[in-house]
């Protein structure tokens, strides 16, 4: 008898993890809005407590085009070039 | 996530399913909608929002497989009806690993979400069939996916015009608790029966009806901040302030299905605010029809 697999298992790949940084203070924040209610409103918020904490700045924001939908390739290169972090948001 | 879908691992789990072997392309095709990028996997496949995702398929294919367009088209008892849609929800669960509490992330859910395909009436319909009206020719046999976490049913036994009977939709389409009151995105409205023939006998387009329900389907913003679907405290002008659901006449799409009896439609109000987007497309059959 021959059993059939109905599964697939993801395709696995190297992802290379961003060095974290040894301290906040003073760094160029990115922001990565995905449209849900309110997370623009929460994101603002939390880079405002960074900004009385640890000085950081926001360098570049991003409001993808739907929650659904990846951040384009302009807007990564963006990211990476104007940011030393980013901050993603949010769930429900 | 997949890159692609290995067609060896959609075929064991059409079997699974249990279709039949000519049922395969209908599949595939569904595959290929849900690939999309307008579709947008991600998020009608795992928020919690749940949706199911409803196939309608439409051309010669829908005879050859004698998939259901009928009365009770919608339920049980029909082979390909039963077996394709859950052929699609098993090869999102095995092959692109969207199960339930990993990538599913459904709050309830919904029986939609085991199977939900079923054909157009073509011949009784008011006006051309779906996929006709979406690009490709009367010809073609194609499947259309759309993402709905809900179905309501519009009852209207005494409407014998089109607009006493379309306020029940508009309605059913704008209703407080709809999960995407403000955010323009498409939905699906399925004429049956006797609510076929009133516009049918009307005279009315295809595009006159979805006017009227882009004019229609609107809550005051004073009910929707009273139902905390807006924020803020209700002010004056807040009374005389509406919203539309919709926004241009693409974003309700509207098939022909259901038995001849009766004074039943649906509404389906699909997933999300143009986060996805419905996909069309044409049923490749290998050799052409047998």
């Amino acid at each position: 008898m021959k059993l059939f697999d109905p599964t697939s298992r993801p395709v696995e790949r190297k992802v290379e993890v961003a060095r974290r940084p040894s301290t906040l203070n003073g760094l160029k924040l990115g922001l990565v809005d995905n449209t849900k209610f309110n997370s623009d409103t929460l994101l603002h918020k939390l880079a405002d407590r960074l900004r009385r904490r640890h000085g950081m700045t926001v360098s570049v924001t991003n409001r993808k085009r739907s929650p659904s939908h990846e951040i384009d390739e302009a807007g990564i290169r963006a990211l990476r070039s104007q940011a030393d972090l980013v901050v993603s948001g949010i769930g429900d | 996530m997949l890159e692609k879908l290995p067609v060896e691992k959609i075929a064991i789990n059409a079997v699974m399913a249990g279709c039949r072997p000519e049922y395969l392309p209908v599949v595939v095709a569904a595959l290929r909608s849900l690939c999309h990028p307008d579709f947008a996997y991600h998020g009608p496949a795992s928020s919690t929002g749940g949706s199911a995702m409803v196939l309608i398929v439409n051309g010669p294919i829908v005879g050859k497989l004698a998939i259901n367009h009928g009365n009770n088209a919608f339920g049980q008892g029909h082979r390909p009806n039963a077996t394709i849609g859950r052929a699609v929800r098993l090869t999102m669960m095995n092959v692109m690993n969207t199960r339930p509490g990993f990538l599913d992330r459904a709050t309830l859910g919904g029986p939609g979400k085991y199977t939900f395909c079923f054909a157009e009436n073509e011949d009784e319909h008011p006006w051309e069939p779906l996929h006709v009206s979406r690009g490709l020719a009367p010809g073609d046999s194609a499947v259309t996916v759309i993402a709905t976490n809900s179905l309501y049913l519009v009852y209207n036994q005494l409407a014998a015009t089109p607009e006493p009977l379309l306020l029940c939709f508009a309605d059913a389409l704008a209703n407080l608790g709809s999960p995407n009151l403000k955010g323009f995105n498409q939905s699906l409205v399925v004429l049956a029966g006797e609510h076929s023939d009133v516009l049918r006998s009307s005279g009315w387009s295809r595009r006159q009806v979805q006017q009227f329900l882009i004019e229609h389907a609107r809550r005051r913003v004073a009910d929707l901040k009273r139902a905390a679907r807006l924020p803020g405290t209700v002010v004056p002008e807040d009374e005389t302030t509406w919203r539309h659901v919709f926004e241009r006449p693409d974003d309700i799409l509207i098939a022909c299905a259901g038995g001849r009896a009766g004074s039943w439609s649906a509404c389906l109000p699909g997933w999300g605010n143009k986060w996805t987007r419905s996909v069309t497309t044409r049923i490749e059959i290998p050799g052409g029809m047998a």
